[in-house]
């Protein structure tokens, strides 16, 4: 299990100007660090607006104003074994190099970004087109019909046009896409957020099942801590640009510990219950504006002086595992 | 009126057009019946996949589309021919909920204007006083005030907040239904159960009906007490949840139920597999059970027959697993 992305001291955010003059500043990542090994699903969970997102489109490298990087890096290694810092490459590099062979991304509500006016065979003939590939074109339809056997889509799919299709197999399409060149890494943007449980169920099956047999990295973002449940090796737990905890799925779920982890797992519904549950009050904070402190102090029944006052450092426990709390900064 | 005190779904089917022009029809509903009794306050959850119908038969029954067959009577009266005043009564005894929390509300009208419009227009209370007596009463059910809303615009609120609004919107009328679609998918996790219980305590302590429209299969079990499966415009499966879930008849509602992700990864290993759905449209244009396509039971029958709505055990299926079809 070699490292191949390591994220150092991230820190960044969307920069707004106001009438030319007055600068908004919303600090979206916080000193973010993660690793991320070969072959393993690496989970990201968190409330909507907690950075989840931004930390993803950094880490693809799709940094285009309003966003920018502030300070850390982003290394990748290559096929060859060295080190490239993604954050120093150009947009034009980041096509020609690293997009769709090193690192894939399945956007969030992916179901609606096919052109509508396109087959769906021209779509993937784009994507050919896209990375300067001339392939013949006979050779292509076979590609694109194996392609959509293995992601078990009916073949007249090829000729049909996205709005013939449903939500699910528009986005299973976008999956077939993103996986065209079988990549190394891929970023998996809440890939399941708009339709059922049983077309997610489906969709991350087949993800799973490609996953496991090209033994590729995956990056999965989700607020959803059941698909972190049922797809992860590791999950990591954003709060307000921070990653508060980060520990082996079995693990966290086991013993969550910092207090926002466990009010995200206990305020799951689950089904066959129907015991009174709480959600977390309070909201997380504005990002132009963090508190002082711990980010999460506001809505921390355990709040104590301390966490107003400073930041809390990572602690670590065991392999794999950190919190950022005050609570356990005396232990380990 | 005893008797009458039901809304009854009868026979409804609802035809849309497809293809370039539209002229193609096909049933986003067929033949959907179903009673609700509402002498005893209760929520009833509609459940299904995207595509499967449920937001048609939820503006059905508020009465905005209206269908080509069969028809929704309300304590007797067919809603779909009302006239005049008998429109602001039903107006009045059923209102809605929204998805999205943030569309609901257009962001450059302050939210009390809205309060101030349904009191005026619908319950046509003129008195200042009392019209402010009647907004502060609903806010506080939701745990707001008339102070906190005042002058403020949409995007003041959280998600959460103006989903809560939207609940005190409805309740201004005192109405007998809430009509709520998919009210905590946009929520996060965190906030879903503070909507949820809100949604229970209507029915505690409002008595009022609740029909909860849903495709989150774990939230319909917290809340509901009734259970009504939708596959491709039919209605599948309908009884007492805990029945349903305890015991599912059909075989779409046994896959629903074993695709629902536990937050707990030491269950992942013991999850079924489930065949993807077949182009949409073809599944609705199938004349009989519109799950053949998919259901690991299918017999010659289920291809060009509907199965009838039959009671088993307490529960309503359509399904001719349970028929035998040669007497027939």
């Amino acid at each position: 299990m070699s490292e191949i992305i390591i994220v150092n001291n991230l820190d960044g955010g969307y920069e707004v100007y106001v009438g030319g003059k007055r600068r908004v500043f919303v600090h979206a990542v916080d000193n973010v660090s993660l690793i991320l090994r070969s072959n393993e699903v690496l989970g990201i969970a968190g409330e909507s607006g907690c950075g989840k997102s931004t930390l993803a489109k950094m880490i693809y490298g799709a940094i285009i104003p309003p966003l920018v990087v502030r300070s850390g890096s982003i290394k990748l290694q290559t096929r060859k074994g060295n080190f490239v810092e993604l954050n120093k490459l150009s947009i034009e590099e980041m096509r020609k190099k690293i997009w769709w062979t090193e690192i894939s991304y399945i956007p969030q509500n992916s179901m609606n970004i096919l052109n509508p006016l396109k087959r769906i065979k021209d779509q993937f003939i784009n994507v050919f087109k896209y990375h300067d590939m001339n392939i013949d074109k006979e050779e292509v339809m076979k590609y694109i019909k194996d392609t959509l056997i293995s992601l078990s889509l009916p073949l007249e799919v090829i000729n049909a046009y996205p709005h013939q299709l449903s939500g699910g197999m528009r986005q299973r399409v976008v999956i077939a896409l993103s996986l065209l060149f079988n990549p190394r890494i891929v970023i998996a943007d809440e890939p399941t957020t708009a339709v059922d449980v049983v077309t997610q169920r489906i969709i991350l099956s087949l993800i799973k099942e490609w996953r496991e047999k090209n033994k590729s990295s995956l990056i999965l973002i989700s607020h959803d801590m059941s698909v972190h449940a049922y797809m992860d090796n590791r999950v990591a737990i954003m709060y307000a640009g921070n990653i508060v905890e980060i520990g082996e799925i079995f693990e966290l779920f086991k013993e969550p510990l910092h207090p926002y982890t466990r009010a995200l797992i206990e305020s799951l519904i689950r089904k066959g219950d129907k015991t009174l549950r709480k959600g977390l009050p309070g909201l997380p904070p504005d990002l132009t504006n963090p508190p002082p402190g711990c980010r999460f102090h506001p809505r921390c029944p355990y709040a104590m002086d301390i966490c107003r006052r400073e930041v809390p450092p990572a602690t670590t426990l065991g392999r794999d595992r950190y919190v950022k709390c005050w609570l356990y900064t005396g232990r380990g | 009126m005893a008797m009458n005190n039901k809304l009854v779904i009868d026979n409804v089917t609802k035809m849309y057009g497809y293809g370039l022009l539209g002229l193609k029809k096909f049933k986003a509903l067929d033949s959907v019946s179903m009673d609700i009794d509402l002498g005893e306050p209760k929520i009833v959850v509609i459940a299904g996949e995207t595509g499967s119908g449920k937001t048609t038969l939820l503006r059905i029954i508020m009465g905005v589309v209206k269908p080509e067959y069969g028809k929704v009577l309300y304590k007797g009266y067919n809603i779909h021919k009302l006239r005049g005043s008998a429109v602001k009564w039903y107006r009045r005894e059923v209102q809605p909920l929204f998805q999205d929390p943030y569309e609901t509300f257009n962001p450059l009208r302050r939210i009390d204007s809205y309060f101030y419009d349904t009191v005026y227009n619908i319950l046509e209370i003129k008195s200042r006083d009392e019209v402010e007596r009647r907004i502060d009463e609903a806010l506080k059910f939701v745990g707001l005030s008339l102070d906190r809303v005042a002058g403020k615009y949409p995007h003041e609120f959280s998600g959460g907040e103006l989903q809560r609004i939207s609940i005190a919107r409805a309740l201004l009328t005192h109405p007998k239904i809430l009509l709520a679609d998919e009210p905590v998918s946009m929520l996060d996790a965190t906030l879903r159960a503070s909507i949820l219980n809100l949604l229970k305590d209507l029915k505690e302590k409002l008595n009022m009906v609740v029909i909860y429209v849903t495709h989150d299969l774990a939230t319909a079990y917290y809340i509901g007490d009734y259970i009504s499966i939708l596959y491709r415009g039919t209605l599948v499966e309908y009884g007492p949840i805990t029945k349903v879930y305890q015991e599912p008849k059909h075989p779409y509602t046994n896959a629903l139920l074993e695709s629902i992700l536990e937050p707990d990864p030491t269950l992942r290993e013991k999850y079924s597999v489930i065949r993807p759905s077949a182009i949409e449209i073809k599944e609705f244009l199938l004349p009989g059970c519109r799950y053949a396509n998919r259901c690991p039971y299918a017999k010659d029958i289920c291809w060009y027959k509907l199965p009838p709505f039959i009671e088993v055990n307490g529960t309503y299926v359509r399904c001719w697993k349970y028929l035998d079809y040669k007497e027939k």
